[in-house]
């Protein structure tokens, strides 16, 4: 079989360029954060020395082998993803493995993360972590109605669940999905508030309610494996809504705009309102966002 | 030499000869069976495909046994299966009561349903249901004083399908005049619309019973729970199958030659998805683990009518391919509860926890067995789940898509609670000295979880058998190659690229960071946590397992508290009430009796014109 | 000797007269007579069949051909009947060999031989004031052996009983009287034929004192009323005889009688409704009943509606059905009461909640009991599943979906009650007390008709050919009237 080197490359430089770039936003919104609560925040590569700190601590500790591999979980999932979105339009280096799946595919890998670092974080046998997991497995379900109906809207719209098609189809600014299927956009940006999991929709990790909850118990490496997945996540999530709604993206510098104007909607979001408890958050993705959701389905079918 | 009356003969007999066995050299019984199980297992995989293998005829009726690649595909369900619980149960059941018993009512309900899958005829067809329905019964009374209220609602709702089918049946003979499959499937499209729809809806209700579908699932429930767990796996695994098996027969063999196909197709497939949703949000609040397991089961169930109900060739490929998985992945649960059962003595997930270090096996098994049923990659739960999807997508259920996604997302609440209340959380000191179970429990644990992986990097391998059985249901043709799934769109899902990817990733980053910091990293108990300065002390568990979606719970609101059950239970306290009453008819006072007699033909009398057309 | 059906009267009613005689010889010897009588029966029965089926035989007494003379006729049906009955006698027998201790033996004994005289005469003779008279023998016998036990409460049911069943004989007399004065003629076959000519109001009466004299021992509703009491408070192999032969016997005679004369469609249909409202009450009553005797006497009382149900749709796969019913019955309500006739006796009281446990104290008796319920709720392999499917076919087949369907109900509130002595006799308490043997003659009983049920459900087709002549036989009157009378053109 012949290897196509470019295609190797591809997947040996992507997650350090999602690594970079999800670590640079995350920089980025601590000093957005900070500015706005009129202070100056630490400098744009904090984020970046936290991790790297991290890794080299002298101590770790785990409470067994599940809270052992409950970071590996978080990373293979965000590493999946990554390779199954196509990160720049047709390009050899950055489509990946992106023509072997689909978007319901990517629905489902994306849990898989999850689910590794909820059962880590059940293995540490502290309680605040498993009160963590509940309400995130329960806000979940509060968001995937309005994400799936928007999906769903798209995908009979376009009469494909493959992402390359969809981008195909987006070739030109006014055929992207967002002026297509406003509503669609609607209830997946909605839910994407809740996917990203800034305020008002933190009560998952809630710092000072259950110390920061599912993560409590990790430390060292293993904190600095997650915060990695964690960057890694950010930028294939935000990559594949700008595939989805804004029509992808032919070169890196427009990829990044994209991302990033996508990245400050939950961002900013976050800065400005409190925290919903968990059913109140539920019934909010339940309310508004399906609204959106089932207008979109309905337009696309009439 | 593999004949189908050779295996009827053979479960059968060996159901007496095990309970004979029990009660006379007691300690050949468990090896017994599980020999004759694997013989049958042999002779189900030989048995040649053919539609007419044994005939003869009983009472008038013409009885036909023929093993089609349909009925093939359940029964290798049900023998596989039967053989990895009967496996299981030498360990399992040791020591408790009433195994002769056991043994007999596990073999005849297994021959039960050999003979369903295999009958080529409504007679034969029913008595087999009936065979496996009171065999089953038997079992789920089994176990104490409590089963015997569930049990009676078993039967009681099993009676009111087997005879719904019976009430079809009789239609169908009178219009029909055969109740062979060939005739019936032959002559239904000439009968009249409304024996059609009849003989339809009866179908569905009766078959429906079985795979628990609401709203005539509230036997499930109780039952799954009391039944001893080996059992519970053939139960859920197999047993209910059986309605799925009835179902698919219905829809594609029968109802198909009508004019209301259409609505009876998008009525069932939201029947399907309700029951789905419901049975999700039951299970999410369950605090049994084998209940939650079982309305998990109902709602699985309810994917793969709503699947068959859809009709598109993917979808029944996604229905049956479910079917299969179901069989495994909840054989493997209801097995490593089971597990659990056998070393804590209790399912209450409020009161077990932190058994993954003493039972590490058995949470393998589990593990595998929640990310199957949850659809997660790469294990086989996505193949079926992502077709089901496509197929949902593909043939314009907009909504019906999103009720199903949303109760299969909502899934992961149940299955997380499940891993996490049994296996995770903070180690007790009551389950100190708990192992793991013998090697004659592991083994069929960890086979099934083995199916789950190669079938989820290599779905074609099942969509094989999938693809052949849909042949005989109809012109269906579904494409697929060995790990690659297409949809109706052509657009595909590489399995084995997946696979790889995930593989390959999850190893390298694990070795990495287990050689990272090798000997700086320390295990500390899980009594050694963060907990602002508190410490648990040595009694305490800290385990959050109570009450543990109550957020979702207020979310719901008043969602939960409508229950057909509590209709039903009226129904039958008003009904038994009523008959309370009745009894009274009879007095005991031989005056009244008299009166009745005189009173009796003083109508007959009066009322002669109205009765017999003449005036007296 | 040659084998002729007068035997079947005759030699029962010979043992009855003989029995009292034995008696004063040698208690043990008589115990054995009813059981040589029923195999020498059954011998004759099964001999005769055949020759049944080829051509009805009629035998004339005393010389006078008919209408004059007094005739036994042995069809299809008859032959069918009377050879159940044997066979069901015997089986009977041989329970009550140990289970009738407490009493004079030989009384039991000529009171059941005289029953069984009766019952075999109903079914044989081709008189209706012969018929009357069978009746009353049976009847009679019946009241004593139901106070057989000279209790306060078998006393009481046998009173009960004798009240209602004195209604039976006056309405039957009365109609026969109407008959005799209209007709100038009692030979059944006659009958048939000159009926024609009676008016219709007068028809419709005696029809009218017939369906009310006949139902009443035939325990359609409300004329059943005797029928709990007397299951419950006589000898349990008394109950067995009542479920299994008396009334049956009476329900044939009804019925020969209807197709003979009345055959109108209003007429099966008023039994089809009677047949209905008789099962739904049996079987509800039975649900809450707290005696098992009790229950097992209104789940008796269902049952014959069933059957009712089935003749009165009146076609050849439905009487057939009706027939091979009437055999479950016999078998399956012959081991029930066998089984709870024990079960009672070692539990020391009658109530079902004194049967907790009796599983493991008993695990043969309760073995019997529990086939019994699950063969008579109809599932297979039990016979029970025939003849309730052959009975609903049938029906279905003359379009009569609601009396499926409610045939079905019955069927769903009999489990409910049935499971439920079941899981008590199983599942309610652990007993750790010693296993207490039945009586060997006693379980070979219940061991004869398990064995018969299994068979049977198995494959039906054993009985199921002689069922159709049978059913000709019952629905074709015109048959039996040229059997009778020699060739006479209706």
């Amino acid at each position: 079989m012949e290897i196509n080197w470019l295609k190797v490359l591809g997947i040996l430089i992507t997650p350090v360029i999602a690594f970079i770039v999800g670590v640079t936003y995350g920089g980025l919104t601590r000093i957005i954060t900070a500015r706005i609560q009129n202070r100056f925040g630490p400098p744009v590569t904090q984020n970046f020395w936290d991790i790297v700190k991290l890794y080299s601590k002298k101590t770790n500790i785990q409470h067994g082998v599940m809270q052992h591999l409950a970071p590996v979980f978080a990373i293979t999932a965000s590493i999946t993803t990554l390779y199954f979105v196509p990160v720049i339009r047709e390009s050899t280096v950055f489509t990946n493995l992106s023509f072997q799946g689909d978007l319901i595919f990517l629905l489902y890998i994306m849990v898989f993360g999850s689910l590794g670092m909820a059962l880590g974080v059940g293995q540490s046998g502290n309680p605040n972590g498993a009160i963590g997991v509940s309400r995130g497995l329960s806000q979940m379900v509060g968001y995937e109605i309005p994400f799936v109906l928007a999906i769903v809207a798209i995908m009979i719209q376009f009469k494909t669940t493959n992402l390359n098609d969809l981008i195909a189809m987006q070739n030109n600014f006014n055929h992207w999905i967002i002026f297509q299927s406003p509503f669609a956009f609607l209830a997946a940006i909605l839910a994407f508030l809740g996917m990203m999991g800034y305020a008002p929709f933190d009560v998952v990790v809630a710092p000072a309610e259950i110390a920061s909850g599912p993560p409590s118990e990790f430390g060292g490496k293993y904190l600095g494996l997650m915060m990695t997945s964690r960057s890694i996540f950010t930028f294939a999530k935000l990559t594949l809504f700008t595939d989805i709604f804004l029509g992808g993206a032919g070169d890196f510098v427009t990829l990044v705009i994209k991302t990033f104007a996508l990245y400050m909607i939950p961002v900013l979001t976050g800065i400005v309102n409190p925290r919903f408890r968990t059913e109140q958050s539920i019934r909010f993705f339940w309310a508004w966002p399906t609204v959106f959701g089932i207008l979109a389905v309905l337009i696309v079918v009439w | 030499m593999f004949s189908i009356s050779g295996i009827f003969i053979t479960t059968f007999v060996s159901g007496l000869v095990a309970f004979l066995l029990h009660h006379s050299v007691p300690k050949i019984r468990d090896w017994f069976s599980i020999v004759i199980m694997g013989v049958i297992v042999y002779a189900v995989w030989e048995l040649p495909v053919k539609a007419n293998l044994l005939s003869f005829k009983l009472a008038n009726y013409n009885l036909v046994f023929g093993n089609t690649e349909y009925g093939r595909l359940f029964a290798l369900i049900v023998a596989v299966l039967g053989f990895f619980a009967i496996l299981y149960s030498k360990d399992f059941m040791e020591g408790k009561p009433r195994l002769g018993y056991f043994y007999m009512a596990f073999f005849f309900s297994i021959g039960g349903m050999f003979g369903i899958v295999y009958s080529q005829d409504l007679i034969s067809l029913f008595f087999f249901w009936e065979i496996m329905t009171w065999s089953s019964f038997l079992l789920v009374i089994y176990c104490c004083k409590e089963a015997q209220k569930i049990g009676l609602k078993y039967f009681v709702f099993s009676a009111i399908g087997a005879y719904s089918i019976m009430t079809a049946m009789v239609v169908l003979y009178s219009s029909i005049g055969s109740l062979q499959f060939a005739d019936v499937f032959a002559g239904f499209g000439k009968m009249d619309f409304w024996s059609q729809l009849l003989v339809v809806v009866l179908l569905l209700m009766g078959f429906g019973v079985k795979s628990a579908t609401m709203p005539l699932h509230v036997w499930a429930p109780g039952a799954y729970r009391i039944t001893p767990s080996s059992f519970t796996a053939i139960f859920s695994g197999a047993l209910s199958k059986m309605g799925i098996f009835g179902i698919g027969l219905t829809l594609f063999k029968i109802a198909s030659a009508t004019g209301f196909y259409p609505w009876v197709q998008e009525i069932l497939a939201w029947i399907g998805a309700l029951t789905a949703l419901f049975a999700t949000f039951y299970a999410v609040f369950a605090t049994d683990a084998k209940t939650l397991l079982a309305y998990s089961s109902i709602g699985q169930l309810g994917y793969i009518v709503t699947g068959l109900a859809i009709g598109t060739p993917l979808s029944i490929a996604a229905a049956l391919f479910l079917t299969v998985m179901h069989a495994i992945f909840k054989g493997m649960l209801f097995l490593a509860t089971g597990a659990v059962y056998y070393r804590t003595g209790t399912t209450d997930m409020t009161k077990v926890s932190g058994l993954i270090r003493k039972m590490p096996y058995t949470f393998l098994t589990a593990l595998f067995g929640i990310i199957t049923v949850s659809g997660v990659p790469p294990l086989a739960g996505f193949s079926g789940k992502w077709m089901l999807y496509e197929s949902l997508i593909q043939s314009n259920h907009y909504f019906l898509v999103v009720v199903i996604f949303f109760s299969s997302t909502a899934a992961f609440l149940y299955l997380y609670r499940y891993i996490f209340s049994l296996f995770l959380g903070q180690e007790e000191k009551e389950t100190e000295n708990v192992k793991e179970v013998p090697w004659l429990m592991r083994i069929p644990m960890l086979l099934l979880a083995l199916a789950t992986l190669v079938f989820g990097v290599a779905p074609g391998l099942l969509l094989h058998p999938v693809s052949a059985a849909m042949k005989y249901l109809g012109d269906f043709g579904v494409t697929y190659q060995t790990s690659v799934l297409f949809n109706e769109w052509g657009n595909k899902v590489d399995m084995l690229t997946v696979a790889n990817t995930i593989g390959v990733v999850f190893i390298i980053v694990t070795i990495i960071i287990t050689i990272k910091g090798y000997r700086s990293t320390r295990y500390v108990t899980t009594k050694d946590i963060h907990t602002s300065g508190e410490v648990p002390t040595e009694n305490e568990n800290l385990t959050y397992a109570v009450d543990f979606y109550k957020p979702f719970e207020r979310a719901l609101g008043s969602v939960l508290k409508a229950s057909v059950d509590k209709i039903y239970n009226a129904t039958g306290r008003i009904l038994e009430q009523s008959f309370d009453y009745l009894r009274y008819v009879y007095t005991g006072n031989g005056q009244t009796y008299a009166m009745y007699v005189v009173l009796f033909l003083t109508i007959l009398v009066v009322f002669s014109e109205l009765i017999f057309g003449i005036k007296l | 000797m040659n084998l002729t059906p007068v035997q079947f009267v005759a030699i029962p009613l010979f043992a009855a007269f003989l029995i009292p005689i034995v008696a004063k010889i040698s208690k043990e010897a008589v115990k054995y007579i009813p059981g040589i009588v029923f195999l020498y029966l059954a011998y004759v029965a099964f001999t005769l069949f055949p020759k049944a089926l080829e051509k009805p035989i009629v035998e004339i007494i005393a010389g006078f051909k008919p209408p004059f003379g007094i005739v036994l006729y042995f069809g299809p049906t008859a032959a069918f009947l009377v050879s159940m009955v044997m066979v069901v006698g015997f089986v009977i027998w041989l329970y009550s060999f140990k289970f009738i201790i407490r009493e004079p033996s030989e009384k039991y004994y000529m009171l059941f031989m005289m029953l069984i005289t009766g019952a075999t005469g109903i079914m044989l003779t081709g008189d209706v004031f012969n018929l009357f008279v069978f009746f009353e023998i049976t009847a009679i016998a019946a009241y004593s052996l139901t106070a057989f036990l000279r209790d306060k409460d078998g006393a009481e049911a046998a009173f009960k009983y004798l009240l209602i069943g004195s209604f039976s004989s006056t309405f039957f007399l009365l109609a026969i009287a109407l008959i005799y004065s209209n007709t100038h003629t009692l030979n059944m076959a006659d009958l048939a034929v000159k009926m024609q000519n009676v008016d219709v109001t007068t028809k419709l009466f005696i029809l009218i004192l017939f369906i009310s004299g006949l139902g009443i021992e035939s325990e359609l509703f409300p004329l059943n009323g005797w029928a709990p009491d007397a299951y419950s408070q006589a000898p349990t192999p008394v109950a067995a005889v009542f479920a299994g032969i008396v009334v049956k016997a009476s329900l044939y005679a009804l019925l020969r009688l209807v197709f003979l004369m009345f055959n109108w469609s209003e007429v099966f249909y008023l039994l089809l409704v009677l047949g209905v409202i008789t099962m739904l009450v049996g079987e509800m009553s039975a649900m809450r009943q707290h005696q098992i005797k009790r229950m097992l006497a209104f789940s008796s009382i269902g049952q014959m509606g069933l059957i009712v149900i089935a003749f009165s749709i009146a076609t050849v796969p439905s009487l057939q059905a009706g027939f091979f019913q009437m055999v479950n019955h016999v078998l399956i309500k012959s081991l029930l009461f066998f089984s709870a006739g024990y079960l009672v006796f070692h539990s020391g009281s009658k109530d079902i909640s004194a049967l907790d446990g009796l599983g493991k104290e008993k695990p043969i008796t309760s073995f019997f009991f529990a086939f019994g319920a699950l063969a008579i709720l109809g599932l297979p392999p039990f016979s029970g599943f025939w003849g309730k499917m052959f009975i609903l076919m049938a029906a279905g087949n003359s379009h009569l979906l609601l009396v499926v369907v409610l045939i079905l109900i019955s069927g769903i509130i009999e489990a409910v009650y049935y499971l439920r002595v079941i899981s008590r006799l199983y599942f309610y308490k652990e007993t750790t007390k010693e296993v207490r043997r039945t009586p060997v003659s006693g379980l070979v009983a219940m061991g004869i008709l398990t064995v018969l049920i299994i068979i049977l459900g198995l494959y039906p087709n054993t009985i199921l050919a002689y069922l159709k002549p049978a059913a000709n036989d019952l629905l074709h009157r015109t048959e039996y009237i040229n059997a009778v009378l020699g060739q006479i053109h209706l």
